[in-house]
């Protein structure tokens, strides 16, 4: 029976009371933003395509992929979907599941239902599909890149949802917030590759049985590549400096959480470990630019990697 | 009196261009049972889809009830037209009987009350009372045939289009689907290959190929004609090379075309 | 593919399914939630919620094998992915398993987990026995959950059903060719089977938005319930909400 279990659904038991108040209220504000853009997107036809999605994704979650070696891996198909119907319906499409997927099926927590959605409905589709779509403007449109940028996004999406478990469990002091993530998160940076496997798998296929039904998704809009050059650059300066800025002082964090009323003993998990490793490595401003370099190179490559060998099976 | 639905030289073209059907003119006057014969990518789907205003015409005119089939009044002729589809399971698609059934007049801007004591009315006239807070597909396949009728049905349409209606059915289940449409006094309008339904419900045939009317006159003189049958692909003795061979070749103009 | 058994036991007559299905579901959500939220160690408090939620299975004539069976399933994961919380939270240490340390912070929220856990999915365990999909829709209708929410879930029921019933098609097809085959060809079927339930159910989805187009449907979803809470079903859901949360507040209020 816990074949047919998601790891990224969290059970009720583990999330303390005001980390599920608190994603509830954020998964329902951001439920009711994407109310008003999936109205405004599909219009009339909203409810059936709504339905096919759902009732695809529900489907697909039971499916099992072999991997091989006894292990196999699960769709949670959030960046799929919103490569097909769009981001906004995604993320409802995901929520219904999860809402009956917790109530009739106990995969995943009534309680937990909020932290749930707020993971795998909007983190993971706001992440993932922003990542596919960044991925895209970098690398242009077409067939095969945008299989590969799905790809990548899915594994994106999976990472976060990882990131994201972890963080709640930490925030409810079940678990550090270091092994926590390292338990956690590693986990799912494995689990991503079997979604992004997935994803650009169902992607091809769809795309040589079913091209019109990838139809459904306007093109990116007509930006300058520069601009996205210069963001990304931006972007990745920002995630340095954060990433220092955590490593360097750990106890700003702990000032964060203590100021947001977490208490002495959540607090006490957030200290040393990260001071630890980049003491280690000489320069947590190297430490720091080297992990988050590292993290784009790794996702820039692979996408790059896909569609050469796509382009040339 | 003007016939309840007049089709002049309708034409419609997929969107790849491929012409679907092809200028077909038709009247069907209020009372009339007509079957819409002719193999599988004749245009009897398409047809039918125009019927009900789900296809808007590219070109010509579809008037039902002296009405105009354009956006305007299409919701008004989907009232009077009931369109009963090929698969039930696209019909079906309400968590219960009930609700399936009660949702066309529910659209119609009946009221709740109303519209669960007409749908009852109706699964009970079909035999499916006692059904009503069950899911479609905990019904056998003759059900769910009565099911999508009743749907259509509980509007009280003028004219009944039916596509394929016996599908997938067994012997029972078309038999019974058969008496039960021969006792309705709906307008019919049937589009099948099933040439004994055709014959059993119909009194007038009109046969579709490649998109233009081949021939349209009385079923039983029709049905009867074995060499037209076998010419419109309607019929084709197993096992006869020969025949199979020609249908590929054979010229679009044929002797029955007027 | 594990969800035949919805339909199942939604029949079961008892006071429990005489309450519309929106009580239903805010009392198992009260139930679930009050649980959840219980601080660590407040162990006679989860007992006192789990006495309620076996008072409620009992109320709800809901075999307590059945409860036993449908809980159990969950609760294995539960267990398993709280073995982790055992021994990565720092404490003082209470025994030693082979390499790792079992601290006492460990011990404290594994229990935790595990207890607000089995209350949580009691809870459940009960909707889902006396509530079918459905009768759940309607409900979420009842709480103004957003409409495109409850109109897609309303469609996504049935096409599910017709969904599986390809998807067991197209598998069974599909053994019966390759018989034995290795992992390689059943990942490449599996993603096949995937693809080919998306393109089927955008199709069905497609060909169901006409259907309900023939029928007058005009962008706005009818809806047949008109049915009223009654005051019975109400007074009951109060007494059920007032009695968690008593017990959940005063478990923070002792500390």
């Amino acid at each position: 029976m816990q074949g047919d279990r998601c790891l990224a659904h969290i059970p009720d038991g583990f999330l303390s009371a005001p980390v599920i108040a608190g994603a509830a209220v954020l998964s329902a504000a951001a439920l009711a933003v994407a109310v008003r853009r999936s109205q405004s997107r599909l219009g009339e036809q909203e409810a059936p395509i709504l339905g096919a999605a759902t009732a695809f994704v529900f489907a697909a979650q039971m499916l099992n992929f072999p991997l091989g070696a006894g292990t196999s891996a699960h769709l949670l198909g959030g960046v799929l979907v919103a490569t097909l119907v769009g981001p906004s319906v995604a993320i409802l499409v995901l929520f219904s599941v999860l809402l009956v997927q917790a109530l009739l099926f106990q995969d995943g927590g009534i309680a937990a239902l909020g932290a749930n959605t707020l993971n795998v409905a909007v983190i993971a589709v706001v992440g993932g599909y922003g990542s596919y779509r960044w991925l895209l403007a970098l690398v242009g449109m077409g067939t095969r890149r945008m299989i590969a940028s799905a790809a990548a996004g899915a594994y994106v999406s999976v990472v976060l949802v990882g990131i994201a478990v972890a963080i709640e469990l930490a925030l409810s002091g079940t678990l550090p917030l270091v092994p926590s993530l390292v338990a956690i998160g590693g986990i799912h940076l494995l689990v991503g590759l079997g979604e992004a496997a997935l994803t650009a798998a169902i992607l091809a296929m769809l795309m040589r049985a079913q091209p019109e039904l990838l139809r459904r998704e306007s093109p990116p809009p007509p930006v300058r590549r520069k601009w996205v050059y210069a963001v990304t650059a931006v972007s990745m300066l920002l995630a340095v400096t954060a990433v220092y800025a955590a490593s360097a002082r750990p106890d700003a964090l702990e000032a964060a959480s203590r100021r947001l009323g977490l208490g002495e003993s959540v607090a006490s998990y957030f200290q040393s470990p990260f001071a630890d490793y980049t003491a280690q490595i000489g320069g947590a401003w190297i430490a720091a630019a080297g992990g988050v370099m590292v993290v784009f190179a790794v996702g820039f490559g692979l996408t790059k990697m896909i569609v050469r060998t796509r382009r040339n099976p | 009196m003007a016939n309840l639905i007049e089709i002049t030289d309708l034409a419609y073209r997929y969107p790849d261009g491929t012409p679907a059907i092809d200028g077909i003119s038709l009247s069907v006057e209020s009372g009339d049972r007509v079957a819409i014969l002719g193999p599988i990518g004749a245009g009897k789907s398409t047809l039918l889809l125009h019927l009900n205003g789900l296809l808007l015409a590219q070109s010509g005119s579809v008037t039902v009830d002296g009405m105009k089939v354009t956006g305007e009044t299409v919701r008004e002729v989907r009232r009077r037209v009931g369109l009963v589809f090929q698969d039930p399971d696209d019909q079906l698609f309400l968590p219960t009987l009930l609700e399936d059934v009660a949702f066309g007049p529910l659209n119609e801007g009946k009221a709740p009350r109303e519209a669960a004591a007409r749908a009852h009315g109706v699964l009970a006239d079909l035999g499916l009372a006692g059904s009503e807070g069950r899911a479609a597909h905990h019904l056998s396949g003759g059900q769910k045939r009565l099911a999508a009728l009743a749907t259509v049905l509980v509007s009280r349409p003028r004219v009944l289009v039916l596509d394929e209606p016996t599908g997938n059915l067994d012997a029972e289940g078309r038999a019974k689907l058969v008496r039960l449409l021969q006792e309705r006094d709906e307008t019919l309008v049937v589009a099948t290959h099933d040439l004994e339904v055709a014959r059993a419900l119909c009194s007038r045939c009109v046969v579709l190929d490649r998109g233009k009317i081949a021939t349209q006159g009385d079923s039983a003189r029709l049905l009867d004609d074995a060499s037209f049958l076998q010419q419109h692909r309607l019929t084709v003795p197993l096992g006869d090379r020969a025949l199979r061979g020609s249908t590929g070749t054979r010229s679009p103009k044929n002797p029955h075309n007027h | 593919m594990s969800f035949h058994h919805l339909d199942q036991y939604a029949h079961i007559e008892s006071p429990i399914t005489h309450t519309p299905p929106v009580v239903r579901l805010l009392g198992t959500v009260v139930v679930a939630v009050g649980a959840a939220a219980l601080p660590l160690g407040a162990w006679g408090h989860m007992a006192v919620l789990a006495l309620l939620v076996g008072l409620i299975a009992l109320l709800a004539r809901v075999p307590a094998r059945v409860m036993l069976l449908r809980v159990s399933g969950p609760l294995a994961f539960v267990v398993l992915a709280s073995t982790a919380v055992l021994f990565l939270v720092p404490g003082q240490p209470v025994f030693h398993a082979g390499p790792v340390v079992v601290t006492d912070a460990g011990l404290l929220r594994f229990g935790s987990a595990i207890g607000r856990a089995v209350v949580a999915l009691g809870a459940a365990v009960i909707l889902v026995s006396t509530t079918g999909f459905p009768d759940l829709v309607s409900a979420f209708r009842d709480l103004r959950l957003p409409r495109v929410v409850t109109t897609s879930l309303g469609l996504a029921y049935r096409l599910l059903y017709t969904l599986v019933d390809e998807i067991e098609r197209i598998e069974r097809a599909a053994r019966s060719r390759n018989v034995g085959a290795g992992a390689r060809r059943r990942r490449q079927l599996a993603v096949g089977i995937a693809a080919t339930a998306l393109t089927r159910s955008f199709a069905r989805g497609e060909r169901t938005y006409r259907a309900m187009l023939a029928r007058g449907y005009h962008g706005e979803m009818p809806s047949l319930r008109t049915r009223r809470v009654d005051v019975n079903s109400l007074i009951g859901l109060g007494l059920l909400t007032v009695t968690v949360l008593a017990t959940t507040i005063s478990a923070y209020m002792i500390r």
